[in-house]
């Protein structure tokens, strides 16, 4: 299977996805909707398996990585900073609910934050990270 | 980085996809690195050099 005829195969199976997914909310059927993903998936991954294009190369991947590293940097310091609102309003407020909010938000930033520096480091050591002589 | 990927391409008759099917990459990052908006890794460089049975220096040059 070449690009092109990968990327219409694409378009297909995700307008077979969305098309299950809406007649699963208009029949109010959560069953069709987990059988149209399910199927959609494994379609997906049949037709990477016959695709002999290259799908992912150096490029592709340094792209995916500045990408990547763009959407940690923003979602992790508005996280922060939804945790910081929530947690202010909620002891101005007296509101537990907002004070539990944010600290919930702050855990998930740290969490964020923690897998983060886990994953940097595993990668750097993987590629060589410089070690003490 | 200037290159000279299309001068050899054009040489040989070679289309952006002939090349990136033969070093195994997408025909995007031909366009990319022709058009000098990505600097290819060392390793691919080289891929593209033998390619064109060339050494690296005539392909590449550094600026």
């Amino acid at each position: 299977m070449t690009y092109k005829q990968f990327k219409i195969m694409r378009v297909l199976i995700a307008s077979f996805i969305s098309a299950t997914v809406a007649m699963a909310i208009v029949y109010n059927n959560i069953l069709l909707s987990l059988a149209g993903v399910l199927i959609g998936i494994l379609f997906i991954f049949l037709v990477h398996k016959k695709t002999k294009a290259v799908l992912v190369d150096e490029r592709i991947k340094s792209i995916g990585g500045k990408a990547a590293r763009l959407t940690y940097t923003i979602s992790t310091i508005t996280i922060a900073f939804l945790s910081l609102m929530f947690t202010m309003t909620g002891k101005h407020t007296g509101q537990a609910d907002y004070e539990m909010l944010g600290i919930l938000l702050s855990y998930i930033a740290l969490f964020n934050l923690a897998l983060y520096s886990l994953s940097y480091k595993f990668i750097s050591k993987k590629y060589g990270e410089a070690d003490d002589e | 980085m200037t290159n000279k990927i299309k001068v050899f391409r054009a040489m040989r008759n070679m289309t952006q996809e002939d090349l990136a099917d033969k070093i195994g990459v997408t025909r995007q990052t031909i366009i990319a690195i022709e058009k000098n908006k990505y600097v290819p890794s060392l390793e691919l460089a080289f891929k593209i050099a033998d390619e064109f049975n060339e050494k690296i220096e005539n392909v590449f040059e550094y600026k």
